[in-house]
């Protein structure tokens, strides 16, 4: 299924978790924070929390930087 | 110096009364290091999509937040709502409920929008956070910031990257008097000497990033900011001699050789 995340659309497993796309992905759920269709998505929901197409995902962190 | 001598705010107590960031590094080894010669024990991060190109690799694996506090900026917001967002964002992760809450007003000069800022400051103070506001050298605005439950004030010293070091070091005195949270020198420290002085002003401490990063070596610049910020606090608290127009000479007038 398709979904937008962090802007621009992707190809995910129909019906997979947050943390199945995180594990995915490569990213660390530790250091991470996730926004599913503008909500804040609390870690201990990631396993529970299901993908639908059309979803808007996005996963932030901390980068290098300061006033841009 | 006392060992009692420590920068606190919000309950946290710290040693070094250096603050360094993360950007505009030549590469995250040399950032690193700096942060290492720095002596710093905070540093500042941008709150930023992840990059879903694993081959990159990633800020926080070069800083070990055992030994580092880190501290979320909400740099590129431009208005209360985008930096309140990015903060409960950055809140999110787990890492730090500190925020360095940036709102600029102007692309150019990154002075910040202050109306903006309090209204920010006011809500994220009532989230629970510890805000660390960067704002101007206008005593005015730093006693509402303050007021508004901030951590601490943060004045600019110059235009963010400028290195223009402490343009207004009477108006950093004036709010220094009366601020009854820390009061700690944020942006334009070009050089080793800009952060003594503020240091010798009395500011609490000193935060930057450019001064450091932009150096054409970051980690010698590192150390020299280390001395620096810890001769300025201890010049300060040995009391300088006045200044004076005359001499007053230092060699007694009795037993002259004639």
């Amino acid at each position: 299924m398709e979904l937008i995340l962090n802007g621009k659309k992707r190809e995910v497993t129909d019906g997979a978790s947050l943390t199945a796309l995180l594990n995915e992905l490569n990213i660390n759920p530790l250091r991470v924070a996730v926004q599913l269709n503008l909500e804040i998505v609390k870690r201990e929901r990631y396993n529970e929390t299901v993908l639908k197409p059309g979803d808007r995902l996005e996963i932030i962190t901390f980068m290098a930087g300061g006033a841009e | 110096m006392e060992k009692s001598d420590v920068l606190t705010f919000a309950g946290r107590r710290f040693r070094s009364r250096l603050i360094v960031g993360t950007g505009k590094y030549p590469d995250y080894l040399s950032m690193q290091r700096a942060h290492d010669a720095s002596g710093a024990e905070i540093v500042t991060v941008a709150v930023r999509r992840v990059n879903l190109d694993r081959t990159q690799e990633s800020l926080l694996d070069y800083i070990d937040t055992k030994r580092y506090t880190l501290l979320p900026n909400t740099a590129g917001c431009y208005t209360a709502e985008e930096a309140i967002k990015t903060a409960i964002l950055a809140r999110e992760v787990g890492l730090s409920d500190l925020v360095k809450l940036e709102v600029i007003g102007d692309q150019r000069t990154l002075f910040p929008d202050n109306e903006e800022l309090l209204k920010a400051t006011r809500v994220l103070v009532k989230e629970g956070f510890v805000v660390l506001p960067y704002t101007n050298d206008d005593p005015v605005m730093a006693k509402k910031l303050e007021d508004a439950g901030a951590g601490a004030v943060m004045p600019l010293g110059a235009p963010i990257g400028s290195g223009l070091g402490i343009r207004n070091p009477y108006n950093i005195k004036i709010i220094l008097e009366t601020a009854r949270v820390p009061v700690i020198v944020d942006a334009g420290v070009g050089t080793a000497s800009d952060a003594a002085i503020a240091m010798e002003l009395g500011c609490d401490g000193v935060l930057m990033n450019t001064g450091i990063a932009g150096a054409k070596d970051p980690v010698a610049m590192a150390e020299a900011m280390r001395h620096a910020v810890l001769a300025g606090r201890l010049a300060y608290l040995a009391g300088r001699i006045p200044k004076k127009l005359y001499a007053t000479a230092s060699s007694p007038l009795e037993g002259m050789i004639e």
